[in-house]
């Protein structure tokens, strides 16, 4: 085995990784409110999000291996990867790869800890920011698209981040105000029987459109490397098995459920009743669905936050925890340049000590530091068993 | 400044169209809800004490057709999630989705 094949597995293994961290960041997106409602068992909420997303996952035919060239040039317009990073056998591309993914996974399990939602797919592009731009230059990085089509950090993730929160809250505040006012002489047991129930289909929305939209980041990072490798060549599919690993380790992350960041979102910033599950995820779902066929990525995780303050603002007499709000909100600032800066970091590293070498020791920090968190998170455990607890 | 614009652009959309299928479904559920409960009578709504509401089938069937459209527009989103992760180019006519394969 050469050198290059070795990195590659390691690449491989660590965007598995990503993609794992990406499962269980987002479990929240889709079922926090139906778990905070009690419209399904912890348990069996992430069961059904799992099994969605691997549905999803395994449906979708999308191909995703330009995903870089929305923030970065390490690629052609048609996938392959730029002539001057594939000296070495495409070494210069692996370890720019290697670093961003790194700083990736770190962000994401850092914000898990503090049980913070944000982007995976902002944690994504902010480390292979950083890497790119330690190792290309300014120039690497496409900040702002041109004309008016949305392009580039700006275009693809800064307006979008801005944009998403407000949209969601506004649909979901509409919502719930018209549903309250509705229902208001209904008895409650009778109606949150009924919005549970109806619950049930729009958390199933959300998981499912999750599954279609976000393995496929990860299928697209993998092919890449597979060819910058030269271990496949085609630019307009992606290996089964790239794929059907890629499914499973998203729906596992799913599966594990990420509990931490479910108890903030179903929580920590509203007392949610079922009519306000239901309007919050029909905002979120509604609100995705629409952005996606307009081609204007919304970050499921922002809509998702934005939809469940939203419901807290329409509903008659709610109170909005406006501190845990506001540090949702510095986390999804501090995003990019953070995960940029680890993956600028992993890059700078993995160059002074150079090749494989440099590669297995980004490795062995994302494993160290993944562990010493983990550690960190056992101090106070958040579970299936208390992650509906009264917030205090 | 062409991005921003562009951005705004699209927002304006997505929130009108968000308003309309986001807040509306619910709202026609609630609706549904609500008709259910005229539909159903005794204690399902709030009542003065000693009276008991009678049902009313006109409230029944109102009830059920508003939840029928709710599911058929949540089964269109599903069938949007799946055409669109098969690569089907969905555009709209009107309000009616026509779906192209690529």
């Amino acid at each position: 085995m050469t050198p290059q094949i070795v990195l590659l597995v390691v690449v491989c293994a660590t965007a598995l990784a990503f993609d794992f961290t990406n499962g269980f960041h987002d479990t929240a997106n889709a079922m926090a409110a139906a778990i905070a409602t009690g419209a399904l068992k912890p348990r069996a909420a992430v069961s059904l999000c799992a099994s969605l997303d691997l549905i999803g996952a395994l449906i979708s035919v999308e191909v995703a291996i330009t995903v870089t060239n929305q923030v970065i040039r390490i690629q052609n317009p048609d996938g392959s990867p730029i002539a001057t990073l594939m000296d070495d056998g495409g070494m210069p591309l692996l370890l720019i790869v290697m670093a961003g993914l790194a700083g990736a996974i770190i962000w994401n399990i850092l914000t898990w800890l503090f049980g913070l939602p944000s982007s995976s797919s902002h944690a994504l592009f902010g480390g292979l920011i950083g890497a790119t731009v330690a190792s290309v230059g300014w120039d690497g990085v496409k900040w702002v698209g041109e004309g008016f089509h949305l392009d580039g950090v700006v275009g693809k993730v800064v307006l979008p981040a801005l944009a998403s929160p407000v949209i969601a809250c506004i649909v979901a505040t509409v919502g719930t105000r018209l549903v309250f006012a509705l229902t208001s002489r209904i008895t409650e047991v009778y109606r949150d029987r009924f919005f549970r129930r109806a619950q049930l289909g729009s958390a199933s929305m959300l998981a499912l459109s999750h599954g279609t939209n976000d393995a496929q980041k990860t299928m697209g990072v993998i092919t890449l490397a597979l060819i910058a490798s030269g271990v496949w060549t085609d630019t307009a599919a992606i290996p089964l098995w790239v794929k059907l690993t890629c499914a499973v380790a998203i729906a596992s992350g799913t599966f594990t459920g990420g509990w931490r960041i479910i108890r903030t979102m179903g929580k920590g910033l509203v007392e949610i009743a079922p009519p306000q599950g239901f309007c919050a995820e029909s905002s979120s779902a509604t609100v995705i669905l629409i952005s996606s066929q307009l081609g204007f990525a919304l970050s499921t995780t922002h809509v998702a936050t934005g939809s469940i303050l939203g419901t807290g603002l329409g509903r008659p007499g709610a109170t909005v925890r406006w501190a845990t709000a506001g540090r949702m909100g510095m986390a999804w600032l501090i995003t990019l340049p953070l995960s940029g800066a680890v993956g600028a970091v992993c890059w700078w590293v993995s160059h002074l000590i150079g090749g494989l070498a440099g590669g297995l020791t980004v490795f062995v920090l994302v494993v160290l530091s993944a562990g010493y968190m983990f550690l960190h998170s056992r101090r106070e455990v958040v579970s299936h068993h208390n992650v509906t607890d009264e917030w205090s | 400044m062409d991005q921003l614009l562009a951005a705004l652009d699209d927002s304006w959309r997505v929130l009108v169209l968000g308003i309309a299928i986001g807040a509306g479904l619910p709202t026609l559920f609630a609706l549904g809800v609500k008709s259910l409960a005229w539909g159903l009578g005794g204690d399902v709504e709030r009542h003065a004490a000693g009276e008991f509401p009678k049902p009313h089938l006109p409230g029944r069937i109102i009830a059920y057709t508003l939840f029928a459209i709710v599911i058929l527009v949540a089964a269109l989103g599903i069938t949007y999630i799946v055409a669109h992760g098969q690569g089907w180019v969905i555009t709209f006519d009107g309000i009616v989705p026509v779906f192209t394969p690529k």
